[in-house]
């Protein structure tokens, strides 16, 4: 740009945040989002959830805890008066546990987006209004329209969550972040494997423990369990008849 | 008045028509109508209101703004008159302007296209010493007699007496001379903003594409954000009327989700309406209506440039509802109900100023409704920030549209694999009020359960007198 050229220092270029060196993580301009995790900070690039950027978060089985993972991220932007869309959800949101987690039901909004989730999710990253916007796009979403959004989500401070299917690990996506989530082999934890970022990559999967609706107790919790089970299967045997 | 082709053929003001048909075979004629003419000018003159609040009609065809007080506003004469031009010649008026001290001087130099801008008092006086005597509005024997005196220009009127003039040719041109001049005082009647704004353009032919009328509307909008402009309102909601030769007329709502009063926002919602729309016959008219206005808030402008790029949430999602359908776009709420599915209820996305501009959280815009009402949900203010409810702690953050009946065996249901109950039953029995009503979740009568299945999925199920279901999920 500058006609005349200015003498460099290597380190300048390297302090810039759109520069990463392979050994160690990129620092983002924008600032990122604390994920709540330490572990988690630690390992993402700017040390949380991005803004700007397309992340993808890449989970088989529901209700493994992945929507509470980002729950303290979301909370966050919600307290600090972002607007949150979630465009294309798979289920109904439970209004009173979102109310609980600590977000802003009157700026939480729901797209149904139908066949046109591609581009209710790219108006809503190119507007700049909203701090964070998570999407359920189609499993057959191509790498044009990945590439679309992740252009309209570049300069803008939100947080865009791509929800895909773990298959899609395997096709390449613009999305400098992506995440792929699992049931750890212990019970009661969330496997948490980062398969690409700006930085060198991750060889471990992190296990993080996630707040679950009752505190898992592992086997000790089975007499618990056992007892209520009779209980209800006795009072079901009995209601039966009457009704 | 003919278009550049006609006038290109030959085609003038005073010939016959079969004259100009004969020049022209193709001519299309139409019949001139003053009261649409003047119709346009008021509407021209709605627009003009970004400009100035001072704008006089001068009919028939000539628009007067007083500009002089906004040039600080718009950083000069040149910049108002630029933007002026840029929006006439999108609404595609062709215009011939002049700028100058006095309305008269202003009006006679723009009718033969002068296109300057005077600024000072002498420069005017001696452009309008240049021009002919055939001033429109004058009786026509004043110009034959000023001819027959060897008077041609106006410069050559003020050099003789006064009196002797006033003689010959009536008080009228002489007075009006001292005005142009600045002689004499030339108050102005100002031109009112309509109370309400309701205002319709006939289409010069036939409309069969949506798309099409994009363009007419166009006019109207612009129109509209000047009226809004003059009267420091926003518009909630406007309705735009599309006339058919026959049939029923279709009415097209456009609802704001907050008050605007931005044109290029306007625009971008129109046609997204029109993309979607489908014309059942071709359009004659159009209508368009302001149906709710709401006071402008007096904002100062930011000093430095703080906004961010792009429209923002709220004229985003209206967007996405015109594109989607209006029932796809809603924010989230609760409701005191025990029944899970019915405590979220979801409403349309509407701001208030209400809410977000005033310091006490009181209703700060009065509002005023001319159409129907609409009913406008505010959530809760931020001023009262409820303790989050405690009920929802240990409740799942989705729920499937319709409780999944669970297979049972062995005693336990399943789901992936047996689930293992991991919470004492939680008894919900509610509902009793719209049992038997169509669509209502009725009366339940049910035992709530945390539990997981071995695949490490933490769900809500539910057993009651036919069996267990699967309600919720622990995402």
């Amino acid at each position: 740009m500058n006609a005349m050229p200015l003498p460099v220092a290597l380190a300048d270029v390297l302090a810039r945040g759109d520069v990463w060196r392979g050994d160690t993580l990129a620092s983002l301009p924008e600032s990122a989002i604390p994920s709540g995790h330490a572990e988690l900070d630690a390992e993402l690039p700017g040390g949380g959830w991005p803004r700007g950027n397309l992340t993808e978060i890449l989970v088989d089985r529901s209700s493994v805890g992945e929507m509470s993972l980002l729950l303290p991220a979301l909370a966050q932007l919600s307290a600090a008066g972002g607007w949150l869309a979630l465009v294309a959800p798979p289920w109904l949101p439970h209004g009173p546990a979102w109310a609980a987690a600590g977000l802003a039901l009157e700026r939480l909004v729901i797209v149904q987006a139908g066949k046109n989730a591609a581009w209710s999710v790219e108006q809503l990253l190119a507007c700049g209004g909203f701090a964070g916007v998570l999407a359920w796009p189609d499993a057959g979403i191509s790498a044009q329209a990945l590439r679309r959004l992740q252009v309209a989500a570049e300069g803008r401070s939100v947080f865009a969550c791509l929800w895909r299917s773990t298959a899609a690990a395997q096709m390449p996506s613009p999305a400098p972040l992506r995440v792929m989530l699992n049931p750890a082999a212990e019970a009661g934890l969330l496997s948490l494997r980062i398969i690409k970022r700006r930085g060198r990559p991750v060889s471990r999967p992190l296990d993080l423990s996630i707040p679950r609706p009752i505190p898992y107790l592992g086997r000790s919790s089975r007499a618990v369990a056992g007892s209520s089970l009779s209980l209800v299967a006795a009072r079901g045997a009995a209601a039966t008849p009457v009704a | 008045m003919g278009d550049r082709a006609a006038v290109g053929a030959g085609v003038c003001a005073g010939q016959k028509l079969s004259t100009a048909l004969g020049l022209l075979p193709g001519l299309a004629v139409f019949e001139r109508d003053e009261k649409r003419e003047r119709q346009m000018l008021e509407n021209l003159a709605c627009w003009a209101g970004r400009f100035t609040p001072t704008i006089s009609l001068a009919p028939p065809d000539t628009l007067l703004l007083e500009i002089g007080g906004c040039l600080r506003l718009f950083g000069g004469a040149e910049a108002i008159i630029a933007a002026a031009l840029a929006g006439c010649s999108e609404q595609a008026y062709s215009v011939s302007w002049a700028a100058a001290p006095t309305p008269l001087g202003a009006g006679w130099l723009a009718r033969i296209g002068a296109a300057s801008v005077y600024p000072e008092m002498a420069g005017m006086q001696s452009a309008l010493a240049k021009l002919p005597c055939a001033i429109p509005g004058w009786p026509n024997e004043v110009e034959n007699r000023l001819e027959s005196f060897g008077l041609k220009r106006l410069g050559e009127l003020l050099t003789i007496p006064g009196a002797g003039l006033r003689r010959r040719v009536g008080n009228r041109p002489v007075d009006d001379l001292l005005r142009a001049w600045g002689d004499l005082h030339d108050p102005q009647k100002s031109f009112v903003f309509p109370e309400n704004f309701a205002i319709d353009i006939e289409l010069p032919a036939r409309v069969e594409h949506a798309e099409a009328l994009a363009f007419a509307g166009q006019r109207l909008f612009a129109s509209l954000a000047g009226w809004l402009h003059g009267r420091q309102f926003l518009v909630r909601c406007c309705s735009l009327q599309l006339t058919h030769d026959e049939g029923a007329p279709t009415l097209l709502a456009l609802n704001f989700a907050e008050p605007a009063a931005d044109e290029a926002r306007f625009l971008r919602l129109l046609r997204e309406h029109l993309s979607s729309l489908k014309l059942k016959a071709p359009v004659e008219a159009l209508r368009l209506q302001a149906d709710e206005l709401v006071d402008m808030p007096s904002a100062s402008a930011q000093l430095f440039e703080q906004a961010a790029e792009g429209e923002g949430a709220l004229a985003c999602l209206e967007r996405l509802r015109a594109r989607l359908g209006d029932g796809a776009v809603q924010a989230l709420g609760e409701a005191a109900d025990h029944r899970p599915e019915c405590a979220t209820r979801s409403h349309e996305v509407v701001f208030d100023f209400g809410l977000n501009f005033s310091p006490k959280g009181t209703s700060f815009g009065a509002r005023l409704t001319l159409g129907p009402a609409v009913a406008s949900m505010v959530a809760a203010s931020g001023k009262t920030p409820n303790p989050p409810p405690k009920i929802g702690r240990n409740r799942p953050l989705w729920l499937l549209p319709k409780p999944q009946a669970l297979p049972e065996r062995a005693g336990s249901p399943q789901w992936h694999g047996p689930l293992k109950l991991l919470s004492r039953s939680e008894r919900l029995e509610s509902g009793w009020w719209d049992e038997g009503e169509g669509g209502a979740a009725g009366d339940v009568r049910r035992d709530y359960f945390v539990a997981r299945n071995p695949l490490g999925q933490w769900a809500w199920i539910f057993r009651d007198a036919e069996g267990w279901f699967l309600h919720g999920l622990f995402a």
